[in-house]
C-alpha cells in the first residue's frame, strides 16, 4: 500500500531555495515568498490541533474513565442531535473584509475536518444576497411559464409527488479560491478551498416538470429566479435543463436547510454554485438569455484584454490536499496518509497524482471510496515523513483526460484579474516542524 | 389492528386490478400543479432582457431619479455612485479593464441598459426588495445612466429609450472558450527544480484564530470581527449592553431592527451609528427621544450620512420604527 516516495531531488532543490531567499526583505511582497520559508518556523510553533480539550490523567488507563461510572442523557433528550461539545471549532467560517456585511455575503466549509465526501447540513457553505429567506413551504409556489404549452404553478405538496431521484453531487462557487489569481493570501484550506460541499440531493429532474409544462421548440434558455429578497437570478441553456439538472427539495436525507434553499432549489450538477438558484420560485422558457446581473456584472471573468467571458457555467477539475493543510500540520514523523479531495463538473475523477518535490516529480494516489460523477471525490497515498521539507500539491484528472493546470498556465491564459474559475494545482509548503503554508509556485 | 389494515389493502388493490389501472405509466404526463393564469403570471413576471422584453409603462427622468437616488441608494453606493466601503461602485471606471485593479461599473462593464432596470426592480433597494413603483425604477435607472454619463441631463427612461441606449462595453464579452489551457499527466523531471519561484502568502488578513493561539488575526465572522474591533476602542459589547433591562417598547423593538435597521446599522453603513457603539450613539440620543423618532421616520440628512424615511422600508408602521429607535437607543448608552 505505502508507496516510497523518490525525494531525491527534493532535499537538493529545497536546500537551493532556502539559499537563494536568505537576506531578502520582507517588505516586498514578492521577495516575501522566498523569505516566508525561512521565517516559518517560529509562526508554526504556536500551531495546535483543533479544539480538543486536553485530556485528563483521571479519565486515562489505568483508571475508569468518569464517564463509565455515571449515566449520560436518556432518550429524545436532543430531539434533534447536534455534534459533540469537543467538535465545536468544527463550524462555517467567513473573511469579514470580503463582504460589506454579512447578508451578502459567502462563508466557507471547514473541508480541513471533515471525511468521505459528504458536507454535513449544517457545514455546508453559505452564499446569500439577501440574507437567507424563511419560507413557508405551504405558502411556497414553483411557476412555469413563457414558451410552453401550459404554464403552471405546483405547491410542495404537487413536486413532492413526481417521483424522485437522488444523487451525491458537488456545489462549489466559481470564486473558490479567487482570492489568490494574484498571489498566496489565504492562510488556511478552509478559505481557499472551502466554497465547496457535496450532498445527496433528492428531488425532481428539471426534464420531467418542463415535459409537463411541454417547452415549445422555440425555447432555448430558462430563466431561473428564486424567491428571497435578492430574486437572484441566472439564465440557463435548455439542454443543461434537459440533461441533468434537479430541481430538489432535500439533501442528505432531510429537507433542505433555509441556508441551502429551503423549500426548494434547482441544482446544476458541476456547474458554477450560482446557477443552482436557492429559494426557487419561477422557471420562465425563452428564446434568448436574460443578461442580468448576476451572469454580466458578476460571474463573468475578466481577461487580460479588457473583454470577458460569459457563461463560465462549468467548474472545471480541481483538487486540493486536505491531510496536511495549514490547519491539520503534521504532528510527528512516521508514516503519514495523504488525503485530499478531487472533483470535476465534467465527469468522473479518474486519477489524481502527488508531488512532494513542487511538481518536478508525481506519484499516482489512491481513490478511496465512492467515484461519482460530479460529486467530491477522496484520494489517498501513504508515505513516510521524517522532518524533510515538502512542496506537496495534487493534480486530478477527470475521464474527459483533462488535466488540472498549473497557476502559470492559468495566469498565461487568462491573466490575473478573472475572479472566477481558479483550478489551478495548489501548493502546501511542509516545513521541519511538520508545519504547513500557503504558498504559489510559478 | 394490523390485521384489520392489512385486508382493506388487500381489497384497494383487487378493486384497482380489475378496473385495469395498474401498471407502469410510460410516457403519460402527471398532470400535478394548475395551470397559471394571466393574472397570477403577470404578478411574479418581473424580469426584463436586453431587447426590452418585460419592461412595463411608465417612464422616469434623470431629474426625478436624482432626488429618490440621494435618498435610497446614496447612503450605499454614494453620492456619485463611487460606493460606500465595500458596497459596490456604480460609475466610473472608464478604461480600467486592462489595468491592475479594474473598476467594474454599470458605465465601465455591464453590456445591456436593461440588467439595471431588472435588477433594481428585483433586489433594490436592499433593505426593502420590491418596494419601488415602476416609474420610481425607471428614475433610478436613468439617473445611474446619467451618473455614468450614458445619457444626458434630460433623458427620460421608457420601454423605447431604456431598450435603445447602447452601453459602452456592449461588444466586451464572448462566450466561455474552455478547456483553454492543456496540462500533460507528466510523472518525472516536469519541470526545471532551479527555476521555481515560491511565493509565500499575505499574512495578517487571514482568520487563523481557531488553529494558531495568540495570532493577531481578523475574527471568523462579521459579527465576531465587530465586537474584537469595539473591544479593540475599550468599549463594551453589544451582547454586554443587551443586558441592561430593555423597555417593553425595546423589546417589541427587537424584531424590526433584526428584520431591517440591522442592515445598515449592524456595520454602520456609510455613517450610520452603529449598534451599540456608545460613542456614535452619545450625541444623538442627547437629542431626546423626539427627535431621533421624527428622523427615523421622516428622514434625515447628517454630515456623516443619509437616514432614509424608515430606512427605505414604507412597509413599516410608525409604532414599529419608534420601538426599533428605542431598542437600538437602549442597547448603545
Amino acid at each position: 500500500m505505502s508507496k516510497q516516495i523518490r525525494s531525491l531531488s527534493t532535499r537538493e532543490l529545497m536546500a537551493q531555495l532556502a539559499r537563494e531567499s536568505d537576506g531578502l526583505s520582507i517588505a516586498d511582497r514578492r521577495d516575501f515568498l522566498k523569505k516566508g520559508m525561512l521565517a516559518a518556523g517560529a509562526m508554526t510553533a504556536t500551531t495546535f490541533a483543533g479544539g480538543a480539550v486536553a485530556a485528563t490523567g483521571k479519565n486515562l488507563p489505568p483508571m475508569e474513565p468518569s464517564w463509565g461510572r455515571k449515566l449520560g442523557a436518556g432518550v429524545v433528550d436532543k430531539p434533534y442531535g447536534v455534534p459533540s461539545e469537543y467538535e465545536k471549532e468544527v463550524v462555517r467560517r467567513t473573511v469579514p473584509w470580503l463582504t460589506a456585511e454579512s447578508i451578502a455575503s459567502i462563508s466557507m466549509t471547514p473541508i480541513q475536518d471533515l471525511q468521505g465526501i459528504i458536507t454535513p447540513n449544517g457545514l455546508v457553505f453559505e452564499r446569500y444576497h439577501a440574507g437567507v429567506a424563511q419560507i413557508n413551504p405551504q405558502e411556497h409556489r414553483l411557476m412555469i411559464h413563457g414558451l410552453v404549452e401550459r404554464p403552471i404553478i405546483f405547491t410542495m405538496e404537487d413536486l413532492m409527488r413526481f417521483p424522485s431521484v437522488s444523487e451525491i453531487k458537488f456545489i462549489e462557487c466559481p470564486a473558490n479560491g479567487g482570492m489568490e489569481w494574484k498571489g498566496a493570501q489565504m492562510e488556511a484550506l478552509q478559505f481557499t478551498h472551502g466554497m465547496l460541499s457535496c450532498c445527496e440531493w433528492t428531488g425532481v429532474p428539471l426534464r420531467v416538470l418542463l415535459e409537463e409544462a411541454g417547452v415549445k421548440p422555440e425555447g432555448k434558455w430558462l430563466l431561473a429566479e428564486g424567491a428571497d429578497g435578492s430574486h437572484m437570478s441566472r439564465s440557463i441553456p435548455i439542454e443543461k435543463a434537459l440533461d441533468d439538472a434537479l430541481v430538489v427539495y432535500a439533501q442528505n436525507g432531510e429537507m433542505l436547510r433555509p441556508e441551502q434553499g429551503y423549500p426548494l432549489r434547482l441544482l446544476n450538477p458541476g456547474w458554477e454554485g450560482n446557477t443552482s438558484i436557492k429559494w426557487l420560485r419561477r422557471l420562465e422558457v425563452g428564446d434568448k438569455p436574460w443578461y442580468h446581473r448576476e451572469e454580466t456584472s458578476k460571474y463573468t471573468d475578466l481577461m487580460e484584454d479588457g473583454r470577458a467571458r460569459k457563461f463560465t457555467f462549468v467548474q472545471e477539475t480541481n483538487s486540493v490536499i486536505t491531510n496536511p493543510c495549514p490547519e491539520k500540520p503534521i504532528v510527528k514523523p512516521g508514516l503519514i496518509e495523504i488525503e485530499g479531495l478531487a472533483w470535476s463538473g465534467r465527469g468522473k475523477i479518474k486519477q489524481v497524482d502527488v508531488s512532494f518535490d513542487g511538481g518536478v516529480n508525481w506519484v499516482p494516489a489512491n481513490l478511496k471510496g465512492l467515484v461519482l460523477d460530479k460529486a467530491l471525490t477522496r484520494f489517498s497515498l501513504v508515505t513516510k515523513w521524517d522532518g524533510q521539507p515538502w512542496l506537496l500539491q495534487s493534480r486530478a484528472i477527470d475521464e474527459t483526460g483533462y488535466v488540472q493546470p498549473t497557476l502559470g498556465q492559468l495566469r498565461e491564459a487568462r491573466g490575473t484579474n478573472s475572479i472566477y474559475h481558479k483550478n489551478s494545482i495548489h501548493t502546501w509548503k511542509v516545513e521541519a516542524t511538520g508545519g504547513v503554508k500557503n504558498v504559489q509556485i510559478s | 389492528m394490523f390485521r384489520s389494515a392489512k385486508s382493506i389493502l388487500v381489497a384497494g388493490l383487487s378493486l384497482s386490478l380489475t378496473l385495469g389501472t395498474a401498471g407502469a405509466i410510460a410516457s403519460e404526463k402527471y398532470g400535478f400543479g394548475k395551470t397559471a393564469t394571466a393574472e397570477e403570471i403577470q404578478g411574479w413576471d418581473i424580469d426584463i432582457r436586453p431587447d426590452g422584453m418585460g419592461l412595463p409603462g411608465g417612464e422616469g427622468s434623470v431629474a426625478d431619479g436624482e432626488a429618490l437616488y440621494e435618498q435610497l441608494c446614496a447612503t450605499c453606493h454614494g453620492l456619485f455612485g463611487e460606493g460606500e466601503g465595500r458596497w459596490p461602485v456604480l460609475a466610473g471606471g472608464e478604461d480600467t479593464l486592462t489595468e491592475e485593479r479594474p473598476v467594474k461599473t454599470v458605465g465601465s462593464y455591464w453590456p445591456y441598459a436593461s440588467t439595471l432596470y431588472d435588477y433594481i426592480r428585483r433586489a433594490m433597494p436592499f433593505t426593502a426588495p420590491r418596494s419601488l413603483s415602476d416609474e420610481q425604477t425607471y428614475q433610478l435607472s436613468a439617473y445611474v445612466l446619467y451618473l455614468n454619463e450614458i445619457v444626458d441631463e434630460d433623458f427620460v427612461a421608457n420601454k423605447e429609450t431604456l431598450a435603445a441606449v447602447e452601453m459602452p462595453n456592449q461588444e466586451g464579452f464572448f462566450v466561455d472558450p474552455r478547456p483553454d489551457v492543456s496540462n500533460t499527466r507528466c510523472m518525472e523531471n516536469c519541470a526545471d527544480p532551479s527555476k521555481l519561484q515560491i511565493v509565500g502568502t499575505l499574512q495578517g488578513i487571514t482568520p487563523v484564530g481557531h488553529f494558531v493561539e495568540g495570532a493577531d488575526a481578523p475574527a471568523a465572522s462579521h459579527h465576531e470581527q465587530e465586537q474584537k474591533e469595539r473591544q479593540m476602542h475599550g468599549e463594551e459589547s453589544a451582547e454586554q449592553g443587551h443586558q441592561a433591562a430593555l423597555s417593553d417598547s425595546a423589546v417589541a423593538g427587537r424584531d424590526t431592527y433584526d428584520n431591517a435597521c440591522q442592515a445598515c446599522h449592524n456595520s454602520g453603513i456609510a455613517g450610520s451609528p452603529k449598534f451599540g457603539d456608545k460613542s456614535a450613539w452619545k450625541d444623538r440620543i442627547g437629542q431626546g427621544m423626539q427627535v431621533l423618532v421624527d428622523h427615523a421616520i421622516n428622514g434625515y440628512s447628517g454630515d456623516t450620512g443619509i437616514m432614509p424615511p424608515k430606512g427605505g422600508r414604507s412597509d413599516l408602521s410608525d409604532k414599529q420604527v419608534e420601538q426599533a429607535v428605542a431598542y437600538m437607543v437602549e442597547s448603545s448608552q
